[in-house]
């Protein structure tokens, strides 16, 4: 069978991305495995749990990003929400007492940031909306949370948070007015 | 001091007049196109290295700007991207099972009789987009469902580097879900099955390569073939006709048992290759009636004696997969999704020779391809995306990839999707060679097969994922053995 050849030659253009992810995939694998296992040997805390999460969250965001909707909005909320979550971890794990205190002011810096992100580029990042309507509603909730249950503590965190996400839910719909609408359709439709 | 680029040299040879004509010419342009600055740019260079096409081949400015004329690009461009589209019941499945180097693509090519002019596809391609406002969309999560929302932008078509229907990279802001390539002779689109099916992905190709035809000179005078691009889309163009069919209540079960794979490693790069074989029409059609069939029935029956010689596997089923076009029992415009599939079943023993199975292989496909069986998997369908609506996508996305991972393309063997004859315009025909149509969409499938035919070329395209050649050399084999004539062409083995 004689085949005439009538594509171009790809050879050069081989994904290294791909032959890299095959590579790292080992160590990291072996590093989820090791560290389980190694701490239970050792004995102590429970530092394997942060050292998994911590592993986890570098392959999500780095070798393994979203494959819909990878934008600096979407990463920068998701990256702020597992820095949230290793927080959290390190308290109950290893050092206890400071969450309390260190979330809140994370969430509200991410806050802040995703804020920028957003009204620097209204046009275009509307489009990007729904990860920053999480990290706003996930704030309002815990605000609401934490106030309830940590009042005699420490309460300001948990305010500068909460009115934090609720000025930017506003400032939102303010700016976006019926498109606000519009993208909650689009984001939350059944069809 | 300022270098002079070639258009503002070209420029500099224009008479007052033709100046006069070219200013007002990218004044109504700047009009026309109201997208951010750096796509504004890149879409007004496109115009000028269009025009220095026509200028240096000898054409008229008058002329070329008639071409060009920017009526073409409608208000698609002027105006805000404000729709959006649910995905159809068929595509919800492609985001939720697509992976890191692993998405549902199809391609589309025609072959034309010169080499393409690669300024004046690019300006084709920006008028036609507009006819197919569901494609000039971007992906997008929602709570419960993707969906497709209108991305406005320039859409560029690219020399073709890469091997065919690799996946296309659907994350970044506004990325479109499918891609325009040229390669010597030949225009290709790929498609992101997400967007459409084989028959919209066709009406596409058609029009641009009619639209890129008329820039390059060539009118047709009887264009009822093909999409006026100039016309309004209409929304039956972009219903989703699954939710607007009438079904049975009787449903059908999606799973089947495992079939025979063919032989062979996988390959980590897919497709391993791509082969074309371009048989003549009128002597498939002949050897066809010989055997008493249809085209199709033929064929299959023909890929399962090459499957067979191309597994060691001595007992259990082959199974062929075989897509059905859904707009022949419910007649419909959409480009998008509107197809189902059935799948032509026989166990290895009984797979002798051509004869003795041709007959069987045709029963089958008339029985599973009839209205009442698959509109039995419509109502499959419907129920089983119903069955979801209210499970939000963070928890559809793992099940999904789990369960397609699992089950993936095992109870079928191969696919044998064929598009039928392609019809063209007459005055366009004569500058196209033929067509063909490659399906990138197997998983653990060794070949997937794609057929076309366009004037007296049927051609039959395989995409391989394994570098055992013994399928395609039986086929090749039989084809011979059966008085056709067949040229092979494809692509050399792509590195793993």
């Amino acid at each position: 069978m004689k085949i005439k050849i009538i594509y171009p030659d790809t050879a050069k253009h081989s994904s290294g991305r791909r032959k890299l992810l095959k590579i790292l995939k080992w160590p990291f694998l072996a590093a989820l495995i090791a560290c389980p296992i190694v701490n239970v040997c050792v004995g102590g805390k429970a530092w394997s749990i942060i050292a998994v999460a911590g592993i986890a969250m570098v392959w999500s965001l780095v070798f393994a990003p979203d494959l819909v909707e990878y934008n600096r909005l979407s990463q920068s909320v998701k990256a702020i929400l597992y820095a949230c979550i290793m927080l959290i971890l390190i308290d109950v794990f290893l050092v206890s007492g400071w969450a309390l205190l260190v979330v809140p002011i994370v969430c509200l810096g991410g806050l802040i940031l995703s804020s920028v992100l957003f009204f620097s580029d209204c046009r275009k990042q509307k489009q990007n909306m729904l990860p920053m309507l999480f990290l706003v509603i996930i704030a309002v909730i815990a605000a609401i949370a934490g106030l309830f249950i940590w009042k005699d503590e420490v309460s300001w965190p948990f305010l500068a948070m909460g009115g934090a996400a609720v000025a930017q839910l506003i400032a939102c719909i303010i700016a976006l007015r019926g498109e606000f609408i519009r993208e909650l359709q689009k984001r939350f439709h059944i069809k | 001091m300022k270098v002079k680029n070639t258009f503002e040299e070209y420029k500099d040879q224009l008479s007052a007049d033709e100046l006069e004509l070219l200013s007002s010419f990218f004044s109504e342009f700047d009009a026309h196109v109201i997208l951010p600055k750096k796509e504004r740019v890149r879409m007004r260079k496109d115009f000028q290295n269009a025009i220095l096409y026509y200028s240096n081949t000898g054409i008229a400015l008058q002329t070329a700007l008639s071409r060009l004329d920017l009526k073409n690009l409608g208000g698609f461009y002027a105006r805000p991207a404000i729709s959006w589209y649910p995905l159809d019941d068929a595509a919800k499945i492609y985001p939720l099972s697509m992976e890191h180097g692993r998405m549902s693509v199809f391609r589309m090519s025609a072959y034309l009789k010169a080499a393409v002019v690669p300024e004046l596809l690019q300006i084709a391609l920006s008028f036609t987009i507009k006819r197919f406002p569901s494609f000039a969309t971007t992906l997008k999560k929602g709570f419960f469902w993707h969906y497709l929302d209108a991305s406005k932008r320039r859409y560029a078509a690219e020399m073709e580097i890469l091997t065919p229907c690799q996946p296309i990279s659907v994350s970044q802001s506004g990325s479109p879900a499918f891609r325009v390539m040229y390669f010597e002779k030949r225009i290709s689109v790929e498609f992101f099955h997400v967007l459409t099916d084989g028959t919209g992905g066709m009406t596409f190709l058609k029009c641009l390569v009619a639209e890129y035809l008329r820039l390059i000179g060539i009118e047709a005078e009887d264009k009822s073939c093909v999409w006026d691009i100039n016309q309004s889309p209409h929304t039956s163009e972009v219903a989703n006709e699954f939710a607007n069919v009438k079904r049975p209540k009787a449903s059908t079960s999606f799973a089947d048992k495992e079939a025979v794979q063919l032989g062979g490693k996988l390959t980590r790069h897919k497709p391993h290759r791509v082969l074309h074989f371009k048989l003549r029409s009128d002597e498939l059609k002949a050897a066809a009636q010989r055997n008493g069939c249809t085209i199709t029935a033929y064929m299959l029956a023909l890929m399962f004696v090459a499957g067979k010689f191309a597994t060691d596997e001595l007992s259990g089923d082959m199974s062929i997969q075989v897509p059905i076009n859904m707009r022949k029992f419910y007649p419909s415009k959409t480009v998008r999704n509107f197809s189902m599939y059935c799948g032509v079943r026989m166990p290895i023993c009984d797979i002798t020779d051509i004869s003795s199975i041709v007959k069987t292989v045709s029963e089958q496909l008339t029985e599973k391809a009839a209205h009442e069986s698959v509109s039995k998997m419509l109502t499959s369908t419907e129920r089983l995306v119903n069955s979801l609506v209210w499970v939000p996508l963070v928890i559809k996305l793992p099940a999904a990839r789990l369960i397609y991972g699992f089950m993936g393309d095992n109870s079928f063997t191969t696919t044998l999707s064929n598009m039928g004859i392609v019809e063209m315009p007459k005055e366009l025909s004569e500058h196209i060679e033929s067509m063909d149509f490659i399906l990138g969409t197997a998983i653990n499938n060794r070949a997937g097969c794609g057929m076309v035919t366009f004037k007296n070329t049927t051609t039959l395209s395989v995409a391989k994922n394994t570098v055992d050649p013994s399928f395609e050399e039986k086929l090749y084999e039989l084809l011979c053995a059966e008085g056709l004539s067949v040229e092979v062409e494809g692509s050399e083995r792509y590195e793993d």
